[in-house]
């Protein structure tokens, strides 16, 4: 009986819940890599509907698509797809779902596409605010001159 | 009035972002925000960094002899794409040269000068001044020098270690150890029972750099009573010399035409170059004689100067050919791919190191 019952649970299906309704079917062994889910389903063992309050469908299911397909050669090409405020929102989604490689995937795209920037560029991206007064700036800009350098254009 | 909803990263993550930018990146973005500039400042943040570009971004810095030239290179892009896209933001003063590279340990890089000794970040441009030991400035070009550089963790310490000798036997033959510790800011004689070791052989073509390992410089050296060539370690943490035999089936090789030290993978590794074959042996267990293990031979053909020093996670030998590319061999022996990195045929001078944002004990405003 315990056997029967093991192998049922391996495709037994859970059912996400998005922010905005959107509802995911997905294996256990697939939820399970969401560690926030893997709480989840220990805490209350008969649950079938997980409600995800942080992240949006488009975003989840971006995220159940990487669970599956992820490896090397996947994890290369996955962040081209997506644009800035995506990779920021996936990443939200990631941090929050607790799932450890798709963070670290996330953190060094987005780290590669601001590597070359201007600070203005990354204020922007991060909805940032100068507070350097312009005193300290122009010091910065002086002395760090050489990190200047080679910078893309806006 | 319309607000645009822009996502908002808590601090944690953009942390977690910044992890992975090159120091350059990172010293530019200081001028993002004050919040942003508190965090790449901060000394805990410089560690996690260079831990994770310690396990993540290997790179060397190239420096030909003349016109000098400096060239800091991605280890993992020169040999998946074969270009070189030095880091053209390089640059010491003039009066440096002529210079050689004696040691790398976390990011600094220890500058052997005629009339000084420097610690160079290459990441930063950071220099400091460190002079010269005594035994080198009263003895010069005399004596032979074996230099060392590490990090004591016990003492959060930076240390440069000289062993050096007249290279003229005399009767009563003895080196000299000497140990600049960073904190004590002096060089410190380090009273052996006398200490009978002489570079090796090929020290005096070419010259080799103490090499860390486990918390301690190993040098390969000829004893100088029974001429037996063994590995001598200074542990940084002990301040201590420790002698360790070469493996048996090393010991009487006569037409070995180079040998070396090196880390391969988790261990101390020996390589030796005989009629166009390298062979490979590793020390399982480190000062455990037995543990010494054949674990490659193969040939290099026409690669001149080939010496090993990088293994990538997968095994495969990385090497340098002559200072001027680097040749990547599988465990078969089995050559993946070759690059170069310098035009210079007479070839440069070559250090592995690791970028940092770290700063030396006792000096605050150094980044």
């Amino acid at each position: 009986m315990a056997e029967e019952k093991s192998q049922a649970s391996s495709s037994k299906m859970l059912t996400l819940k998005a922010s905005d309704g959107v509802l995911f079917e997905v294996e256990l062994n697939i939820a399970k890599e969401m560690k926030t889910v893997q709480a989840y389903i220990d805490d209350c063992e008969d649950i079938e509907t997980i409600p995800i309050p942080n992240v949006l469908g488009k975003h989840l299911a971006i995220v159940i698509e990487y669970i599956k397909k992820t490896n090397e050669e996947y994890d290369a090409e996955f962040e081209k797809q997506w644009n800035m405020d995506d990779l920021q929102l996936l990443l939200l989604a990631a941090n929050y779902l607790n799932i450890s490689g798709l963070q670290e995937c996330l953190c060094k795209a987005i780290a590669k596409r601001i590597e070359n920037k201007s600070p203005e560029y990354v204020r922007k991206v991060f909805n940032i605010e100068n507070d350097h007064s312009p005193e300290e700036e122009a010091k910065l800009r002086k002395e760090y001159k050489w990190a200047f350098e080679g910078v893309d254009k806006d | 009035m319309e607000k645009k909803a822009t996502p908002f990263l808590p601090l944690e993550m953009i942390i977690q972002i910044l992890l992975w930018l090159p120091v350059k990146s990172l010293i530019r973005f200081k001028s993002v925000c004050k919040l942003w500039f508190s965090v790449i400042s901060d000394p805990n943040f410089a560690n996690s960094h260079f831990l994770l570009a310690q396990t993540n971004s290997t790179r060397i810095v190239s420096i030909s002899a003349a016109p000098p030239q400096i060239r800091s290179i991605d280890f993992e892009a020169l040999l998946n794409d074969g270009s070189a896209s030095p880091n053209p933001n390089l640059w010491l003063p003039q009066s440096y040269f002529p210079l050689q590279m004696k040691g790398s340990c976390r990011g600094f890089i220890f500058l052997h000068c005629s009339s000084n000794n420097y610690l160079w970040n290459p990441s930063t441009g950071f220099h400091k001044q460190i002079p010269l030991s005594p035994i080198d400035s009263r003895f010069g070009a005399y004596f032979h020098y074996l230099y060392g550089f590490g990090y004591d963790q016990s003492r959060d310490d930076y240390l440069v270690v000289l062993l050096s000798y007249d290279p003229a036997v005399p009767a009563h033959f003895k080196s000299h150890l000497e140990i600049f510790s960073l904190t004590d800011n002096t060089w410190k004689k380090i009273e052996d029972t006398r200490i009978p070791y002489r570079g090796h052989y090929y020290y005096y073509y070419y010259p080799k750099v103490g090499l860390l390992f486990n918390g301690a410089i190993h040098w390969l050296v000829t004893h100088h009573g029974s001429s037996v060539t063994v590995i001598v370690a200074f542990d940084l943490m002990e301040r201590k010399l420790l002698e360790i035999s070469l493996p048996y089936s090393f010991v009487g090789h006569h037409c070995v035409s180079d040998i070396g030290l090196w880390v391969f993978g988790e261990f101390l590794s020996l390589w030796a170059m005989t009629d166009g074959i390298v062979e490979i042996w590793v020390m399982k267990q480190f000062t455990v004689h037995y543990s010494w293990t054949k674990t490659h031979v193969f040939p290099i053909g026409a690669i001149p100067y080939f010496s090993p020093i990088y293994s990538t996670k997968n095994g495969d030998i990385i090497g340098t050919i002559d200072g001027t590319g680097l040749v990547k061999y599988n465990g078969q022996g089995q050559m993946l791919g070759h690059c170069s990195y310098c035009d210079d045929p007479r070839g440069s001078q070559v250090v592995m190191y690791t970028e940092s944002l770290l700063s030396l004990p006792g000096d605050h405003e150094q980044v």
